[in-house]
């Protein structure tokens, strides 16, 4: 199209809009076409051309800004095999929540392989999927520019090098091998960085926390942040550094949370001491005890009672108060020392039973084994198996057909089965769903012969996870991608 | 196979039914017939009227069953002829160790009930019976010269009234285009959707019910723009009715304008037309677009992409159905890849198919051909205005490119060489995820005004945007 047609073009395509007849303003060739027939079909005609015109003779003006994002990072994984995928879906989309669909993540990375971006990405925000995918956390926290994944060791040099995810990695792998390099780089570099981001890093201390971190700790007293002053006194709790001794005053909030427990004795040949909730008179009072249980931390309450940490856990009346069990599983999780967790998670697995399961609060602090030996626990009891879903931070695929046998799950999925009733449906629907997480593959498969055997569809919705693990012991990593 | 005549007989709804499914029940018509005795389930793709085939599976344990035809019947008569060949043939479903992902679909949606069986024959319910239906049909029965003679003369008569009708049409659309262009296209965006509706409703009592269908599209298709794009989208969608009404006016009987303006050909009438173009080619299907119609049809849309051609060559399966019929399921899932023989309805660009013969699946996963240097994306589109200037959409191959976002926050795809020339608005959001993207190649329809992405090639494989 030349100029003068595209003058003529806009003059008509003016006048259509307010209405009226164009033929004048028309280009010499158009007019020629549109020949001398009606004023009508003369328009009819015009419009024709006009339409012609504005579909192939013009295009879309490209605007001034177009605004492109970095090329999405590849990741150190490869990408879980094409046909794969609808399995992969379909376990994604039976995943209710996003600590669900990072399950599915995790039992995928856990076997050597990453995601789809176009199936699943994690949120900027995201702290909790495989590490792998830092990459893509920073790049979707919008960060600009080509996305660097630095492959050197993380200095005070290169800091900046390195967005928040992949420096958070960097850092937490630093405290298991270097804590004090890690607590240097912490020290030296967190302090020009905001509130949330000093916060995020002063957490990392909790990866190869020893006395040596202490002094670091300490000065963070003076913190301008009130949540990593109080992060930081948590820490130095776990180191058994006292903080909060009180003067046992009205104000003393240690002193105010003991007198919710009472101190008696058990026993006739050997007295031992026990520690058991008060009996409470008022909403308001548990509402205060439950504020108090998070604010104070566990080696500052035992102190108060003239205990040592172990010796307080072991003389705690559990199943007395079930709230205030979980009030102090919490604080034990978050403030007692190493020693007190591990106490309190052996004591309460050997006990067995319903107390047990307060050890799933303490799963984030727990090692390897110990987590293993709660979940099996768990197994054998077909009355806690909903607590499954409670657990945290526990493993992928490492769930043998002997630790389902060895109990009463099969048992209780087999009467479950068929179910009409809405609530008991979606309990089995949960434990198979955590059971796809945790088995291994030989597991996994055995497990869905197992529930259909007992009448459940082969293609029902809550297998889709033990489907996908057991269908990935088909794609050793590295292959068939 | 857990099945009898005499099970089939009392499952069936009706006579006409069963008749219906005796008529199926030929090997030709099922290009896929599986079965799963583990599972106790028989599942098949039927061939049927529409474009796409229709997809059956039936429990045989409890004859729970489910079909993606849009039949108000239950069954319907591909599940009852599945059920037959079952009975009759079982040898013709082929083993399989897996069942599809649309069975799995299906199987983990239905809730179990006890096995199906007939109910009581309703006093005055007509009986029905596998004989009868297998008795050849009345219609069947060889006419005589004078019948055959005579009913042609109506057909003749009929085509000739549908023509003058149609005739009219036009001269009436031709005058309500004047009218718009006389009152301003400005009045004529904001009250398109009476105004169009109105000249609609008209089309459809003088028989031009595909160009009807048309225009009753436009007010969304505006709708879909800016508002300062309507006015040049309301050119180009009236011009293009000028076009196609002009082109109808010279060659009426052409086959694809009579499509376009008044009523399709059936599938029987294109299979059985020679001068059909026929492709037997490898197929992927690029993705699907289900949309309801303000005339309360859906319309079906399945793309194909030829994967042995050297130049980008498509198809489209095009299926409509009520919308009171529902939901439907897809017969086919983006990415697929299927061997077939496909017919294309005759037309200057051919484009709108029918699967004939379905000749087996096709592994799915690697990239497309090359098409070589497509160094204008928009030269398909201008080669096929200059054979059919009336068309909307057109399905193009990109070149390598990225998806960028404007200030506005629309989203446009742009050649990866040539970041200042030629870029192309996307119709809708986008996935954030693919704006970090790199698109090898890109699959898309282009309107004139927006490109509705289909599918793309990424370093991350095959992306599904549809």
């Amino acid at each position: 199209m030349n100029e003068l047609e595209q003058t003529g073009l806009a003059a008509m395509r003016d006048c259509w809009i307010t209405g009226g007849p164009t033929f004048d303003l028309a280009p010499a060739a158009w007019k020629e076409i549109a020949g001398t027939a009606s004023p009508d079909e003369r328009e009819r005609r015009l419009l024709a051309i006009a339409a012609q015109a504005l579909d192939i003779g013009l295009r879309p003006a490209v605007p001034k800004v177009l605004k492109r994002r970095p090329p999405l990072p590849a990741l150190a994984l490869p990408m879980l095999p094409e046909r794969l995928r609808p399995l992969l879906r379909a376990a994604l989309k039976q995943a209710a929540d996003a600590r669900r669909k990072v399950r599915v993540v995790t039992l995928v990375a856990s076997r050597g392989f990453v995601l789809h971006p176009m199936d699943w990405m994690p949120a900027a925000s995201d702290q909790n999927s495989p590490d792998v995918y830092a990459p893509w956390i920073d790049w979707q926290a919008g960060l600009e520019g080509q996305v660097h994944a630095p492959r050197e060791k993380l200095t005070a040099e290169n800091w900046d090098d390195f967005y928040p995810a992949a420096r958070r990695i960097a850092l937490a792998d630093m405290r298991r091998i270097e804590p004090a390099a890690a607590r240097m780089l912490i020290e030296t570099k967190g302090s020009s960085e905001p509130a949330e981001v000093r916060l995020a890093l002063i957490e990392l201390m909790r990866f190869g926390l020893t006395l040596e971190d202490a002094p670091f700790l300490k000065s963070l007293s003076t913190d301008r942040s009130g949540k990593v002053r109080e992060l930081a006194g948590r820490l130095l709790a776990r180191l058994g550094e006292h903080g909060q001794l009180g003067d046992g005053g009205a104000d003393d909030p240690v002193a105010e949370l003991a007198a919710f427990i009472s101190e008696g004795k058990s026993g006739f040949i050997r007295r031992r001491t026990t520690y058991t909730p008060a009996k409470l008179k008022s909403p308001a009072q548990e509402q205060r005890r439950a504020e108090l249980f998070e604010t104070c931390n566990l080696v500052d309450l035992a102190a108060r009672f003239g205990a040592t940490e172990p010796e307080f856990i072991g003389a705690w009346q559990f199943g007395a108060d079930n709230n205030a069990d979980i009030l102090i599983a919490r604080m034990v999780a978050a403030s007692g020392s190493d020693a007190a967790v591990t106490h309190m998670a052996d004591t309460l697995v050997a006990d067995g039973g319903k107390p047990a399961l307060f050890v799933l609060h303490l799963m984030p602090r727990l090692d390897s084994r110990r987590k293993r030996t709660l979940i099996r626990l768990i197994l054998k009891d077909w009355k806690y198996l909903g607590a499954l879903n409670l657990a945290e931070g526990i493993e992928a695929s490492w769930l043998e057909w002997d630790d389902l046998t060895n109990g009463q799950v099969l048992p209780a999925l087999r009467s479950v089965i068929g179910a009409t009733d809405d609530a008991m449906r979606r309990g089995l629907d949960d434990i198979l769903e955590t059971m796809g997480f945790l088995t291994t593959t030989a597991t996994a498969a055995r497990l869905i012969d197992e529930v259909v055997a007992a009448g459940m569809p082969p293609a029902a919705p809550s297998l889709a996870l033990l489907r996908l693990n057991a269908a990935l012991a088909e794609h050793p990593s590295g292959t068939d991608t | 196979m857990e099945f009898d005549l005499k099970t089939i007989e009392a499952l069936a709804p009706d006579q006409a039914s069963l008749s219906a499914a005796s008529k199926l029940t030929k090997r030709s018509n099922w290009p896929r017939l599986e079965r799963n005795e583990q599972q106790a389930l028989i599942w098949g793709e039927c061939q049927g009227s529409g474009s796409n085939p229709y997809r059956v599976v039936v429990d045989t344990g409890d004859h729970g069953y489910k079909c993606t035809c849009p039949s108000r019947k239950f069954p319907c008569k591909h599940t009852l002829a599945l059920m037959w060949i079952a009975a009759t043939a079982p040898a013709s479903f082929a083993p399989a160790q897996s069942t599809p992902e649309w069975v799995n679909d299906w199987l983990g949606r239905r809730r179990k009930t006890t096995p199906q069986t007939a109910g009581p024959v309703l006093p005055g319910a007509a009986a029905k019976s596998i004989d009868d239906a297998l008795q050849p049909d009345e219609a069947a029965v060889v006419e005589d010269a004078a019948a055959v003679e005579r009913r042609e003369a109506a057909q003749r008569k009929r085509a000739q009234e549908t023509r003058s009708a149609v005739s009219a049409a036009l001269d009436e659309l031709d005058q309500w285009i004047a009218d718009q262009l006389r009152l301003g296209l400005s009045g004529f965006v904001d009250a398109s959707s009476e105004r169009c509706r109105r000249i609609a409703a008209r089309l459809v009592d003088l028989k031009a019910t595909a160009l009807a269908g048309r225009i009753d599209e436009i007010p969304s298709r505006l709708m879909a723009l800016r508002s300062e794009e309507r006015p040049d989208a309301a050119i180009r969608e009236l011009g293009k009715l000028v076009l196609l009404a002009k082109a109808w006016r010279s060659e009426p009987d052409d086959p694809e304008l009579k499509r376009l303006v008044s009523t399709s050909e059936t599938r029987e009438q294109i299979l059985a037309n020679p001068e059909a173009r026929q492709v037997e080619s490898h197929w992927e299907v690029l993705g699907e677009k289900i949309e309801t119609r303000r005339d309360g049809l859906v319309s079906h849309s399945t793309w194909l992409l030829d994967l042995n051609s050297v130049t980008p060559q498509f198809a489209l399966l095009l299926d409509y159905f009520p919308a009171s019929a529902g939901r439907r399921s897809n017969a086919f899932a983006p990415g697929d890849r299927f061997n077939a023989r496909l017919v294309f309805y005759p037309s200057r660009t051919p484009l709108r198919a029918l699967v004939a013969e379905r000749i087996g699946d096709v592994s799915s996963g690697a990239a497309w051909p090359d098409f070589g240097a497509l160094k204008d994306p928009l030269a398909a589109r201008a080669s096929q205005q200059d054979g059919a200037p009336w068309l909307t959409d057109s399905p193009l191959i990109l070149p390598p490119g990225a998806i960028s976002l404007d200030d506005r926050g629309t989203a446009w795809w742009q050649a990866a060489d040539d970041p200042h020339g030629i870029a192309l608005p996307i119709a809708g959001a986008v996935d954030q995820t693919l704006l970090g993207i790199d698109l090898a190649a890109a699959a898309a329809l282009w309107n004139g005004a927006r490109l509705d992405l289909l599918a793309a090639q990424s370093r991350f494989g095959r992306l599904d945007l549809s």
